[in-house]
């Protein structure tokens, strides 16, 4: 009890922390069950009953989803790959894996915008190889959103991984492999169940980027919105600040949901002993 | 006709040769140890035959057939490492049934023959444990009960127990050794550790840079090495070099400088110039009680050290520094004079 001093050391955090976020977090949410000076939780049993929100929650929960899944499928191989690398090399490559997150989102969008549009790279490609006659509408859909987010989020998961992968010792894969397992099978066996805490860290930060992610979907999905662009829309467009608080809270309790089922997952997973 | 052949293997990595024109040829149901210091391609030669790493060169066969080429999962070879290498993820059971369950065998089977291993290993009882919950040995032996229960055609050890503590290799070698021979699987036994290998071994080779130095039994090398590297490794500690060697028939003649010797022959024993006789196997003695003569030198005491047992001297003769081993009472005093006898049957020749 001697070191009791030393959480003299976490006050300026603390108080950085109490006031810059958990007040006006208690304050946001706070300020949704107030309307007309009596207490009501109206205003979520309006949203929840509003199709056009519902219908943008399905999108967002639809693009977050499908975020997440491709990021696993494509990110995992990729993660190994990285992983199985002599130093060096390694270094090299995940510098260049994490480059999207470095450039701006929003020149980032605009490539895209570039590539996917009615005259863009792949509609011209398409048309030239005579697959396609007529393009195809690939922009402002939730499509759109979907790849720019995975452009986005791979990194994260990749990065995450690699360290679990890292960690595995690779005498572990041989092991399985002279007991009888084929490559594929010791991948399957050995890796995969080992990489999984890895795996769900990842997913829950490309998960919650993606459900709350506002420039990419603003500018790749056109006049399909989610909940981010929408809450936007409430506060700035409608000055409906009230709408635009019970829309946060909404995706914060998502979020947490997420998270919980996911840490679970993990716990599962997790070597018992 | 042996169960394993490596045919002039060579393995280099950025044209750095770790093994070169290597041979090796072990009897069915033998122990063979490879022994050397790190960096002598032992392990190298052991990752080799499992498969885990390719020859730039030359043939491994195994039963008459050609294994250069087939993969690790077709080679059915129990592997124990070093770091165990249990899978973390899951129980000591799971681990054990692992290979019986990639050989599609029946589950009721599959129970029969783990619960039968882990009792041989002597871990009845600890199926349902993970590996965090047990100690280094038991680490082991769930190894060891997993390489052994797909009925390996050949069992292959990487320094198994040099993560354990004193007291328990020795028990854990007895065990090893045990298992082998009442399964009557031929192994290959790698390590750094002498003492551990000659007490396993059918066969020790003892390796340096890539080569084997010496192939034989643990008890000739022991007394019979046949190169300044084995001898030295295995603790011949004091070397003479000879300038004129004659054969007598049952000993050869040795002369140094003045100082004339006999080394009695061995069968196997190199026609050197080079004389070798380990610490323990001189005899010291004061000027009284060993007269000059042929196989003495007489030298000053230059350092003396207590061994518990017995003290040690470094001797400083006109051939050269000597080490002795001597049991007594009351130490020789530095500087003192005193008489060394080298006994001609324990006198050997190296190359």
């Amino acid at each position: 009890m001697k070191k009791r001093y030393l959480y003299v050391l976490l006050a300026p955090g603390l108080l950085f922390l109490t006031l810059f976020m958990i007040v006006p977090l208690i304050l946001t949410v706070g300020s949704t069950f107030f309307k007309d000076g009596g207490f009501t939780a109206g205003i979520y049993a309006q949203f929840f009953k509003d199709a056009y929100f519902l219908d943008i929650l399905g999108t967002t929960l639809l693009v977050s989803v499908m975020t997440t899944l491709l990021c696993i499928v494509i990110g995992f191989p990729v993660a190994y790959y990285l992983s199985k690398l002599p130093p060096r090399k390694k270094g090299i490559m995940l510098a260049l894996a994490i480059f999207p997150l470095l450039t701006s989102s929003v020149v980032r969008s605009f490539s895209w915008m570039i590539i996917l549009g009615k005259n863009g790279l792949v509609n011209n490609l398409l048309t030239a190889l005579g697959i396609i006659d007529e393009p195809l509408s690939i922009l402002y859909t939730p499509a759109a959103m979907i790849i720019g987010l995975v452009h986005l989020f791979l990194p994260l998961i990749l990065i995450t991984l690699v360290g679990v992968m890292e960690s595995i010792d690779h005498d572990l894969v041989r092991a399985a492999q002279s007991l009888g397992a084929s490559r594929l099978t010791a991948f399957r066996k050995i890796v995969v169940p080992l990489s999984i805490p890895g795996l769900i860290v990842g997913s829950i930060l490309v998960f919650v980027g993606s459900l709350t992610a506002y420039t990419t979907p603003a500018l790749l999905g056109g006049k399909k919105r989610v909940v981010a662009t929408f809450l936007y829309q409430n506060a700035i467009t409608l000055n409906d600040w009230q709408a635009a608080s019970a829309i946060a809270t909404i995706m914060m309790i998502i979020t947490f949901v997420v998270i919980g089922l996911m840490n679970k997952a993990a716990a599962k997973f997790k070597p018992k002993g | 006709m042996s169960l394993l052949q490596l045919e002039n293997v060579s393995v280099a990595y950025d044209q750095q040769y770790i093994l070169k024109d290597f041979n090796l040829s072990v009897e069915k149901g033998h122990l063979i140890s490879l022994l050397g210091p790190s960096g002598c391609g032992k392990t190298t030669t052991l990752r080799l035959i499992a498969g885990f790493l390719d020859a730039t060169d030359g043939r491994f066969a195994f039963g008459g057939k050609d294994y250069t080429r087939v993969p690790i999962n077709k080679r059915n070879f129990g592997f124990v490492f070093q770091s165990y290498a249990l899978f973390p993820h899951m129980s000591v059971y799971d681990n054990v049934a692992f290979g019986l369950r990639l050989r599609k065998v029946k589950e009721d089977e599959i129970k029969k023959r783990v619960m039968r291993m882990l009792e041989i290993v002597s871990l009845g009882g600890f199926e349902s444990r993970f590996p965090q919950a047990l100690s280094g040995g038991q680490k082991q032996r769930v190894a060891i009960a997993r390489a052994l229960v797909i009925e390996p055609d050949l069992l292959l050890f990487d320094e198994p127990l040099s993560n354990l503590d004193a007291n328990l290799r020795v028990n854990m070698r007895v065990e090893i050794r045990r298992i082998q021979q009442e399964l009557g699987i031929t192994a290959i036994y790698v390590s750094h550790d002498q003492e551990e290998c000659f007490s396993i071994s059918d066969r020790v080779a003892v390796m340096n840079k890539g080569i084997i130095e010496q192939l034989d039994q643990p008890s000739v090398i022991f007394q019979y090495p046949k190169t300044e590297f084995v001898a030295r490794f295995i603790g011949f500690n004091n070397f003479i070099a000879f300038e004129e060697r004659e054969d007598e028939g049952s000993f050869y003649s040795l002369r140094s400088g003045d100082y004339h010797f006999h080394a009695a022959k061995a069968p196997g024993m190199p026609a050197t110039m080079k004389g070798a006789i380990r610490p323990d196997d001189l005899i010291a003695g004061t000027l009284a009680e060993i007269q000059p003569g042929d196989n003495v030198l007489t030298g000053k005491v230059k350092v003396s050290t207590y061994l518990g047992r017995s003290y040690q001297y470094v001797v400083v003769t006109p051939l050269g520094e000597f080490t002795v081993n001597k049991e007594m009472q009351q130490p020789y005093a530095n500087g003192q004079e005193i008489r060394l006898l080298f006994p001609s049957e324990k006198l050997v020749l190296v190359e």
